[in-house]
């Protein structure tokens, strides 16, 4: 089975606002995704539509965020239920900066239903980072029975190599390479986690263009039982961005 | 101090101008939520977050100018975001240690 890990709704301020929860489940289908996760920033709010739409479309959804630590780390975060995620959601929105988020700046922030009516707009700063830490967030998503992904290791920004130097031990679940990383230029350097890659798509093009391939259950058991067998396969790496 | 002045102590190139700013002050943070926290308005940062939401930080916390430490590219999004938002941006191959040095005639930026 085909999986896509890490997918932005409309809900992040970063995102394209043509990435309703309809419109991703289509195309993840349409590119022969067998699973999806939903991973907006700092919040699952529009896990309880996109779960809707896959359940609709017969296609298996984990609903996640990813959480931008206190060390300004992009973590992604995978539960089986939405209640789970929406529970990690509290968690994250409590240790947020209090300011207003302003759309001009930011981007806006739809809350969504299935069928792409806008619920409101959420007035929290999911662009910014929270001041829960690396471990303080791996402890709460096991708490909370999830899985805990280091998101595009390979990037610049917000990643844990370039913010920390090192992924550290005993915190994740997996690594993810994002879509032109050369995986084996990068996983060495990934302290023996198991490895994803993921679109980390902000935009509807982008959506399973890339995604990691393993025979198991799309569930937190079955994901954790292919990390732990080290039996994940990645999607090679696109060539241009 | 001018922006112009300010690239020309840490012998920067500019990539988005800030002709109108007026610099009082510097902060040295790679982490914006700490920038955020801290750094007051009528400053530069200096800085390695070469990212589009350090404009948006600047933005929201009347930060004038960003300078790019160990010249580190500037992606095309955060130039366009800082040519909305008015905030100037300026390369330096110097460390962050070595512009803020540079910049010295400066205050720190208290908030």
């Amino acid at each position: 089975m085909k999986f896509d890990l890490h997918i932005h709704s409309c809900l992040s301020p970063c995102a394209n606002l043509e990435m309703s929860p309809a419109a991703i489940v289509e195309r993840a289908v349409a590119a022969g995704m067998g699973g999806i996760a939903l991973t907006d920033h700092q919040s699952a709010r529009n896990a309880p539509a996109a779960a809707e739409c896959a359940r609709r479309a017969g296609l298996a959804f984990l609903p996640g965020l990813e959480v931008q630590t206190a060390e300004e780390v992009h973590t992604v975060c995978l539960f089986d239920t939405v209640e789970q995620a929406l529970a990690m959601t509290d968690w994250v929105y409590a240790a947020l900066p209090k300011r207003v988020n302003d759309p001009d700046t930011f981007g806006d922030q739809p809350v969504v239903t299935w069928d792409d009516d806008v619920v409101e707009l959420e007035w929290r700063i999911l662009a910014m980072g929270c001041r829960r830490t690396i471990p303080e967030t791996a402890a709460k998503v096991r708490e909370l029975g999830g899985l805990y992904i280091a998101a595009h290791i390979d990037r610049p920004n917000f990643s844990v190599l370039s913010g920390l130097g090192a992924v550290p031990d005993g915190c994740f679940d997996a690594v993810e390479v994002s879509r032109t990383a050369d995986a084996a230029l990068w996983l060495p350097r990934a302290g023996g986690y198991a490895a994803v890659r993921s679109s980390d798509a902000h935009n509807l093009d982008d959506v399973a263009r890339v995604w990691t391939e393993a025979e198991c259950e799309f569930t937190v058991a079955g994901l954790r039982a292919a990390f732990a067998a080290r039996a994940t396969r990645l999607s090679p790496p696109l060539t241009s961005f | 101090m001018k922006f112009s002045e300010v690239v020309d102590k840490v012998q920067g190139t500019v990539v988005v101008d800030n002709p109108e700013a007026e610099i009082a002050s510097a902060y040295c943070g790679d982490l914006l939520s700490d920038v955020m926290g801290h750094c007051g308005d009528e400053s530069v940062l200096i800085t390695v977050q070469n990212h589009l939401n350090a404009i948006a930080v600047c933005s929201l916390a009347g930060i004038e100018a960003v300078l790019i430490c160990h010249g580190r590219p500037v992606p095309d999004d955060m130039k366009a975001a800082a040519e909305r938002e008015g905030v100037g941006i300026a390369v330096t191959a110097l460390s962050q240690f070595a512009a803020a040095v540079a910049l010295s005639s400066l205050v720190p930026a208290a908030k």
